[in-house]
């Protein structure tokens, strides 16, 4: 069976290790097999194989019917993903790039979202594509998108770090009932850093809780997403200093795992929120409020946040490098909060 | 008028009776659910602006010629925003449209807060209250799903002929076509302000490749025989079909009792007796709903604001929760605890 599958979908298969890419394309590949009404649909997915190549091979194995190739139309497939969804299949809908979402940011806040409470039942969906600049692609080929959707109840919201992540926690939200966001960084889908060996079995990393990336002491980083590498970059930097940073990988932004942040900050006393996305209005204020209303009294120094510049993402190589936010930027805020 | 879809030598057979029996109950309950929203628009138990409130019965009988199948294994009916034809084609109770209409939301299938979201898969209602076109996109993807499993299924959509001036409707129409999903898409020159004439509808029909009919003042027996030709082209693969329905406001009705009473005889074999049991029994359930829905309860916020997702708890603001105080956080912290 593993020799006819393609080589992208079988690294698991074949004990070698995967990158966020390739976990991916597994993820969907066994779910697709597992369950027969998980069907995928978006541009170019099926006899091109996706932008980006994830579903190569999906049209030859599952056929037309279950790789569904659309219009380009975001607004359009994302709603009759609804309503397939409605009727008892499990969609999957690629963005080719998630700056495209917005067309489909009215039916997915107005009409999906809001699905369960208007008593139209649970709405299993997932809409996944790339995300995250540093790829020299300006403004409509970069952006981060999780806080369009952040303030939408009902809604959930999935961005992974790593292959053994991304690979648990698709597959979890194609299982879900509810309808999901899963955001992935382009910047790790063939990174050389990030490639394992991920376990052999089916298995599945649940939405909603954060894991510990690294432990520490002395403050706490909070991020997700590339910005989980930057990090813990920074951390082994400062710990030559005797720093010991604990770092904290969201995985899933909605529901925001608060009680592991709150866990950590009670440790440390000191909290740093880094995120790629852009500065007002990122996820970084809604964590410091949180732990403002639960974890005030552990805090022995303000919140503090690394963050993009407010600003579309430039085109240009030397701006775009100015606009991220850097390990180096990680690591000044967190000199800054440890002597506060 | 094109009717591609109509087939004349069809024409002659008969309705039979049980299709007229339907006709007559869903016709006789039409006019009495208008004569009882009037009354209670006149006295302020429903919004005043349904004191000119109408039902067209050629909706209803539109609406009844698609496959309905208890247990949510039939057709599956949007039925646009206040229309209740299709909705009591597809076995809505007066009541339930009440409520549909006032806002009651006391039970499950009215949905939680009312309004004109009511949906229940279960009798192939699916309903929504927001922009015009998305459930154009939606039943695109249930009728997708119906194609997708090889089902006898169709799904129908009633929207105001605005809906043309929409993005999400072209992208949903045109999905239907690409996909050939058997989907039927009903027009309603209806109550709203409306720049689009028929033969724009033609056009926009004409280039998505998507037959087109127009219904003006077909007999009942007509119209249903050309509905459900339609539907079974769109069921056997034909993909969608375009239906206009042009306005009769302000005119005369296209079918009052005198024509029940003509359809009962000439489609249905049917007594005067039977005719008058069947006005009978509607009326009846009008009556009931029309004394009920005025003795019916808001709903409860606590029931109505339920969680938005599966799996989470409704949510409470702290300030209607047990009274906190600066020094019980204090207590919590000298104990080790950090959640509040």
């Amino acid at each position: 069976m593993s020799a006819e599958l393609p080589e992208h979908v079988a690294r698991t298969r074949a004990g070698k290790p995967a990158t966020v890419l390739e976990a991916i394309s597994e993820a969907l590949w066994e779910e697709m097999e597992r369950d027969d009404t998980v069907f995928l649909m978006g541009e170019d997915i099926g006899a091109y194989g996706g932008a980006f190549k994830v579903t190569r091979g999906f049209l030859e194995r599952f056929g037309p019917s279950r790789v569904v190739d659309t219009p380009i139309a975001e607004g359009g497939f994302t709603g009759a993903a609804a309503g397939a969804a409605h009727m008892g299949l499990r969609p999957v809908v690629e963005m080719q790039f998630m700056d495209f979402i917005s067309p489909a940011y009215d039916v997915l806040t107005n009409y999906i979202a809001t699905s369960l409470y208007r008593g139209s039942g649970p709405l299993p969906l997932v809409v996944r594509g790339p995300v995250g600049g540093g790829n020299r692609a300006g403004p409509f080929h970069s952006q981060n998108v999780e806080m369009a959707f952040f303030h939408t109840p009902g809604l959930k919201i999935v961005y992974p770090s790593n292959p053994r992540d991304a690979k648990g926690l698709l597959k979890s939200a194609i299982r879900d009932d509810n309808p999901v966001i899963f955001e992935e960084h382009k910047g790790l889908y063939r990174a050389p850093f990030c490639r394992e060996v991920l376990p052999p079995d089916d298995y599945v990393i649940p939405l909603g809780r954060a894991r510990t990336a690294l432990e520490g002491e002395h403050l706490t980083i909070v991020t997700y997403g590339l910005m989980v590498h930057r990090s813990l970059e920074a951390a082994a930097e400062l710990a030559r200093d005797g720093i010991r940073a604990e770092v904290i990988d969201l995985r899933t932004l909605l529901p925001l795992d608060e009680d592991a942040i709150a866990a950590s900050v009670t440790k440390t006393g000191k909290l740093l929120i880094v995120h790629e996305d852009t500065r007002t209005g990122g996820i970084a204020g809604e964590i410091a409020i949180r732990m403002n209303e639960r974890a005030f009294e552990w805090l022995d120094g303000p919140i503090l946040r690394v963050t993009a510049i407010d600003s579309p993402v430039p085109f240009s190589g030397e701006l775009e490098d100015y606009f991220l936010p850097s390990t180096q930027d990680v690591v000044t805020a967190a000199r800054y909060l440890v002597e506060y | 008028m094109t009717t591609e879809p109509a087939d004349s030598s069809r024409r002659s057979a008969s309705l039979g009776r049980k299709v007229t029996e339907d006709l007559l109950y869903l016709g006789y309950q039409a006019l009495a659910l208008e004569a009882g929203v009037r009354m209670l628009a006149r006295s302020d138990e429903l919004d005043s602006a349904l004191v000119e409130f109408r039902i067209d019965v050629r909706s209803t009988v539109i609406a009844r010629a698609m496959r309905q199948l208890p247990g949510g294994r039939g057709d599956q009916c949007f039925p646009g925003p206040l229309s209740p034809g299709p909705s009591l084609a597809f076995g809505a109770t007066p009541l339930e449209f009440l409520r549909h209409a006032a806002r009651r939301g006391t039970s499950p299938a009215a949905t939680r807060s009312g309004g004109l979201t009511w949906t229940d898969y279960r009798r192939g209602l699916l309903g929504w209250g927001g922009p015009r076109g998305v459930m154009t996109q939606v039943l695109a993807g249930a009728a997708f799903a119906f194609r997708q499993r090889g089902e006898d299924r169709a799904a129908l959509v009633f929207e105001e002929c605005s809906a043309v001036e929409t993005g999400a409707w072209h992208e949903g129409i045109n999905l239907a076509g690409a996909l050939g999903a058997p989907l039927i898409v009903v027009l309603d020159e209806g109550s709203r302000g409306c720049d689009t004439h028929a033969t724009d509808v033609y056009e926009v029909a004409r280039s998505y490749g998507i037959p087109f009919t127009m219904v003006a003042d077909e007999s009942h027996h007509d119209l249903f025989r050309a509905v459900a030709l339609a539907r079974r082209r769109a069921v056997d693969g034909g993909g969608p079909v375009l239906i206009e329905l042009k306005t009769r406001l302000g005119a005369d009705r296209w079918a009052g009792h005198n024509d029940f009473a003509a359809w009962a005889v000439r489609d249905g074999g049917l007594s005067r007796s039977d005719r008058s049991a069947i006005a009978k029994a509607a009326a009846a359930g009008v009556e009931h709903a029309v004394d009920r829905i005025g003795k019916e309860p808001g709903p409860d916020p606590r029931d109505a604001l339920a969680p938005v997702r599966t799996g989470c708890e409704p949510g409470q603001p702290w300030t209607r929760q047990e009274p906190r105080h600066p020094q019980a956080t204090v207590a919590a912290m000298v104990e080790g605890a950090h959640v509040r």
